[in-house]
């Protein structure tokens, strides 16, 4: 199962950049939000790894979300302390301090590094822009593991599956519906030339454009600053339709491969949902672990590529009513 | 040309792993031999995961730890990893808080054993003179 992606074929094929032509918004790939579901409806506990690109791995608490990690979107450690939020030496001493126990957000609270408030709303931002990096990219396979990791700033309570992929939702399509559509995780930009030397833009842009060097996508920019992905791609598409920067090459992305992740593959392993189970025997592969079960369990699942993304009908009938994961478990 | 399918290579592991900011090819004693890099000096970062190689070679022996896989060096900012290609060389990967470094030394495998074949020998011959 490939999710669609927008300039699938520019990627596939190498072109160099050219003017970005308007095409639907990316789908949200079927099995994790299968995944996603069947956890928030069995309360469970324990961690989601999702395989493909970029993948990674949601903590669970109860069928809520406690943490995403993923490579696609910056942690709250990297948006605390690339932002300059908190000093380096401040956090490395409430690190230390909270090691033991593992409560790293009491003691970068007990420290006055950053307010209660302040740090949840981080880590709302934080999870709501790594499910939605999670929700554009490939995803090959879910598996679930028990029992939970232990996560070093978890948000809790816990937020809400459904929460969380509206959100994602909510937020691909104000994507799709700016001027310039970027990728975030593939558009390298630049600046435009003939650009006025030592103009000052303000809102931030300075600092993006500091960083467009041509190789460096939306994604690579967050990281740089320690802002979401979102927050950068929305201000990289406006740059990009105001003429201040270019979309200098696009990163290659190969297609997916069934089970090419770090976990076996698992009921989605097959992109045309045939198959009986995990490539046993691969080198490198992990041995099979519990799999989000429900209904049909074993059965590998079949892909269901969400149509027309900017559809929002199509994202909440996966929120069949009645399942509890409509309900906020939080603002 | 062989410059470019190295080059090529090492652009390729960039686009393949996400967070992978800077790459580099390097000869074991320390020269540059090609470089995808931007802001990092490139012959300071070819002398210095020469010298991280070797020490985490002997530190791996030291440590009865078998042969040396990667020599890592994490920093608050991203990481640094440095493979053996072959005999001669090394591969030197930069990157940012993202980087998934188990992904990383899967992904990276592929890079290495192409380098080495494009690198060709054993012989400190080769890369040197793949180097000029």
């Amino acid at each position: 199962m490939n999710a669609l992606r927008r300039g699938d074929t520019a990627a596939a094929d190498g072109a160099s950049a050219g003017p970005a032509a308007p095409v639907s918004p990316p789908s949200l790939p079927g099995p994790l939000f299968e995944a996603l579901l069947d956890c928030a409806a069995r309360r469970v506990s324990g961690v989601l790894r999702v395989a493909g690109d970029p993948g990674g791995t949601i903590h669970l608490a109860e069928g809520g979300v406690t943490a995403i990690e993923t490579p696609g979107a910056p942690s709250p450690e990297v948006l605390l302390l690339r932002s300059g939020r908190i000093p380096e030496p401040g956090w490395a001493a409430a690190f230390t301090a909270a090691a033991p126990d593992g409560d790293l957000a009491a003691e970068l609270i007990k420290r006055d590094l950053v307010g209660a408030g302040e740090l949840e709303v981080l880590l709302r931002t934080a999870l709501a822009d790594a499910m939605f990096v999670l929700a554009c990219g490939q995803v090959t396979g879910c598996e679930l593991d028990q029992p939970s990791v232990d996560y070093l700033l978890p948000l809790m309570p816990p937020g809400g599956v459904g929460w969380l992929l509206a959100e994602a939702s909510r937020r691909i399509q104000v994507l799709g519906s700016l001027p310039s559509f970027i990728t975030h995780d593939r558009d390298r930009v630049a600046p435009a030339s003939g650009r006025l030397a030592g103009t000052m833009l303000g809102g931030g842009q300075d600092q993006v454009l500091a960083l467009a060097n041509g190789r460096r996508t939306p994604r690579d920019i967050a990281f740089a600053v320690g802002r979401g992905v979102f927050s950068v791609t929305v201000q990289v598409a406006r740059m990009h339709a105001s003429g201040v920067l270019v979309i200098d090459s696009r990163r290659a992305v190969s297609p997916a491969v069934p089970g090419a992740g770090p976990a076996s593959p698992g009921p989605a392993g097959r992109p045309d949902g045939t198959g009986s189970g995990p490539e046993r025997g691969q080198p490198g592969l992990l041995p099979r672990r519990k799999r989000a079960g429900g209904p049909g369990q074993g059965r590998p699942a079949q892909s269901r590529p969400v149509a027309g993304l900017a559809d929002r009908s199509a994202l909440l009938r996966l929120l069949r009513p009645g399942s509890g994961t409509d309900q906020d478990q939080g603002a | 040309m062989a410059e470019d399918a190295l080059l090529t290579e090492l652009q390729a592991l960039r686009d393949r792993v996400v967070g992978i900011t800077d790459t580099a090819l390097a000869s074991r004693d320390g020269l540059i031999i090609r470089a995808d890099t931007v802001d990092i000096n490139p012959d300071n970062l070819a002398a210095l995961a020469a010298a991280s190689q070797g020490l985490a070679q002997r530190m791996a022996a030291e440590a009865g730890k078998g042969a040396l896989r990667e020599a890592l060096t994490r920093g608050s900012g991203g990481c640094v990893a440095v493979y053996p290609v072959g005999m001669v060389a090394l591969l030197a990967v930069v990157g940012d808080e993202g980087l998934d470094t188990g992904r990383l030394h899967r992904e990276s495998r592929v890079t290495v054993e192409k380098l080495e074949g494009l690198l060709g020998g054993s012989g400190p011959g080769q890369a040197h003179a793949a180097a000029s």
